[in-house]
């Protein structure tokens, strides 16, 4: 047996450690750590991403922070900027497509890696190039797409003996008729009813009336356009269920609530909901979005991007790796399971039928929604939202309150 | 140790404390009083004076002027509210302080103020739900028309004072149990003696022996409420319907936090800390003298 003194010991020990730190400090810098600022936590589909690329053991490793909703991580990436320590990454929100770019400095994709940014965008659709192309430069990657479709509840709608075979296309005229004829055999009568309609009280589906009606608050170039006929018309048919009653403007949390509960009879809002709601109690049916009689339609959609932040040449490099990852078939098919839009060149299943009204909506074409313009442009969602509200609740006529909502707008927009 | 050294002891010993009021106190004051008169968002490079327009900015705005008076009426429903009630709660606690239940009844009363706020505002959601809320099945079994409780424009404050209520109240009948419990006994007996009735007892010896705690408890709940309800109207409004629930601290959050407007907010900031002087000001001149401090 080898026979040591205190000495040799804590000599061949710190050698060891020494050795042990030298081997291995290489191998520990070769992977390049990004953090993603998101609105996703450990348990949803991202992470499964994020887990994947991880696997490859591509030198980059990526960690998902959840930061909240789209407000609170965009207020924690303004806080790490003004720190001078911008999140790697961030899932923005579309609606805060131009505060990116202009306050919280996104990076042009191009500017990091030319040809791999290319070979990124041309991955997905050309319809949503435009949503992350800001100031003429590539701010990200088309990440999360959804758009507004209509739910039925199957039990009530049959209940109240409407015919089960739903139109693939719907207007206003068809669906508010509906409504009648639900609230006229159920109310009173059914356990469960309590509601024939729900719009989503939020700025979302009126912009969807707006544009359907052949308006824009936002024009494409960026201009403000609330203050049109075509605005008017599309906020009073918005908001002509809440003024004959079938209609109880709700937040969006009490919406969904009641209606997974199988107390509200039609429900409009986000595609992504196909991945819960004919699931559950409501067993609902899904249809497209209903448009306005005698126009176009001209749908939005909602969702994010995945902007790069960091000014670190290393860094920016790690995030394009990433993102290449997430523009792949197979991240594209991980990430479809959490029910958004493909919008991707790649050929990935729909989850369910549920979501064929919404993928037949990005087929016929979608505008983003809102991206507010301007220095102060944040108040103008919470501007915009706070008019509706008032519109609904029939403290002003759709006519003042477009007018009243552009003028507000008007002075967030030009400060 | 050398007189030297002991001289400067006190100094050491209080100078982190000192320290770090100074950063995260006043540090943050100066910040706001300064940035109240800049146009500046942190984040970019753009610095300018822009002298008292952002409090300009704040008077003209239509929804500051509606935070302000919602804020006045939260103060006038909930102070009372939050200084009577629990007294009145922890009067009867204390009537059964010999019962084994006592604890229960404490504990159960205390249990809305740890819950994290978005708890709170999940089930109180659920309660107030107009579709399908459990209040308006309640009503309507007895055949009242459903209400739209948080959606009504008429009842949205009223809704959040009541959730804060809920939420807070368990921290002032602590407060009030504890003055209740340090009461000399000598005293109840000496009044029962000369045949004083539990009433008069309490309202000329118990309430006048517990003015210190009911003036900590008046400079703390002004405090409270204006704090409080901010993540009340988080979870459960949002400050709508347009605009009608939101508060002053609420605006200055959105301003700030949502917005990035930090000059604005700044101003906001500065309003609410000189109301909060003058309020507290006046509180220690009329209240204080009222109180017996033994």
């Amino acid at each position: 047996m080898v026979e040591m003194n205190r000495r040799q010991f804590v000599a061949g020990a710190t050698a060891a450690i020494g050795a042990s730190m030298v081997m291995t400090g290489p191998a520990r810098s070769a992977d390049t750590s990004i953090e993603v600022s998101s609105t996703w936590g450990a348990d949803k589909p991202f992470q499964k991403v994020v887990d994947a690329f991880n696997a490859k053991k591509l030198g980059v490793t990526v960690v998902n922070r959840f930061d909240g909703d789209y407000e609170s991580a965009t207020a924690k990436a303004g806080a790490s900027v003004a720190a001078g320590r911008p999140p790697a990454m961030m899932i923005t929100g579309w609606k805060f497509g131009y505060f990116a770019k202009r306050t919280l400095g996104a990076r042009d994709l191009r500017e990091i890696n030319a040809a791999k940014a290319d070979a990124i965008i041309n991955s997905f659709r050309p319809s949503v190039h435009p949503l992350v192309t800001i100031d003429g430069t590539l701010i990200g990657l088309p990440w999360a797409m959804s758009t507004p479709i209509t739910f039925i509840n199957s039990e009530l709608w049959k209940a109240a003996g409407l015919d089960p075979n739903l139109p693939e296309t719907i207007d206003t005229k068809w669906l508010y008729e509906n409504a009648h004829k639900l609230d006229a055999a159920l109310k009173g009568k059914h356990p469960t009813y309590r509601s024939a309609l729900a719009l989503s009280n939020n700025e979302w589906t009126s912009q969807s009336f707006i544009q359907n009606a052949g308006g824009y608050i936002i024009d494409p170039q960026g201009g403000l356009a609330l203050n049109s006929p075509e605005a008017v018309a599309g906020m009073a048919e918005f908001c002509a269920p809440a003024s004959e009653g079938l209609w109880l403007p709700v937040s969006a949390k009490d919406q969904d609530a009641a209606f997974e509960s199988g107390a509200l009879a039609i429900c409009t809002t986000s595609s992504t909901r196909a991945t819960t709601f004919p699931l559950g109690p409501a067993k609902a049916l899904t249809t497209k979005f209903p448009g306005m009689p005698g126009h176009a339609r001209n749908m939005n959609s909602g969702g994010n991007f995945l902007a790069v932040y960091t000014k670190n040449k290393e860094q920016a490099e790690a995030s394009l790796a990433f993102l290449e990852f997430c523009a792949s078939k197979e991240g594209q098919t991980i990430w479809s399971q959490v029910g958004y839009l493909n919008t991707s060149v790649h050929d990935v299943p729909l989850i369910n039928d549920f979501m064929k009204p919404a993928a037949a909506q990005l087929t016929d074409g979608l505008t983003a929604e809102t991206i507010w313009p301007g220095k102060r442009g944040l108040e103008g969602q919470d501007v915009w939202r706070k008019w509706v509200s008032r519109m609904l609740l029939k403290e002003v006529t759709p006519a003042d309150g477009v007018k009243g909502a552009h003028q507000e707008l008007a002075g967030l927009i030009s400060a | 140790m050398p007189s030297r050294l002991r001289s400067l002891a006190p100094y050491l010993f209080v100078g982190p404390a000192v320290l770090s009021v100074a950063i995260f106190l006043y540090g943050p004051l100066v910040a706001s009083a300064l940035l109240s008169v800049l146009d500046w968002n942190l984040l970019s490079a753009d610095i300018s004076f822009v002298g008292t327009k952002n409090y300009a900015t704040a008077f003209g705005n239509v929804d500051f002027r509606t935070a302000a008076w919602n804020t006045v009426l939260y103060c006038i429903i909930l102070i009372p509210a939050q200084i009577v009630l629990p007294l009145l709660l922890a009067l009867m606690i204390h009537s059964v302080r010999k019962s084994p239940m006592q604890g229960l009844y404490r504990g159960s009363l205390f249990l809305p103020t740890i819950l994290a706020y978005s708890v709170a505002g999940v089930a109180w959601s659920w309660l107030f739900n107009p579709v399908n809320g459990l209040f308006n099945e309640i009503f309507g079994y007895f055949g009242f028309p459903p209400s739209r409780w948080h959606t009504d424009p008429n009842l949205a404050l009223l809704c959040v004072c009541l959730v804060t209520f809920w939420k807070t109240f368990g921290l002032n009948m602590l407060l009030w149990l504890a003055a209740l419990a340090n009461l000399p006994h000598e005293l109840r007996e000496a009044s029962q003696l000369d045949g004083a009735s539990p009433r008069r007892h309490f309202f000329t010896i118990s309430l006048p022996l517990m003015t210190p705690t009911a003036f900590f408890i008046s400079v703390t709940t002004f405090f409270h409420v204006l704090d409080d309800i901010v993540g009340v109207i988080d979870v459960l409004t949002h400050g709508g319907p347009a605009g009608r629930s939101s508060s002053l601290l609420y605006f200055l959050w959105q301003q700030g936090l949502r917005f990035f407007q930090f000059g604005p907010a700044s101003a906001v900031a500065m309003i609410i800390i000189v109301l909060v002087l003058i309020v507290t000001w006046l509180q220690f001149r009329v209240v204080e003298k009222r109180v017996h401090y033994g």
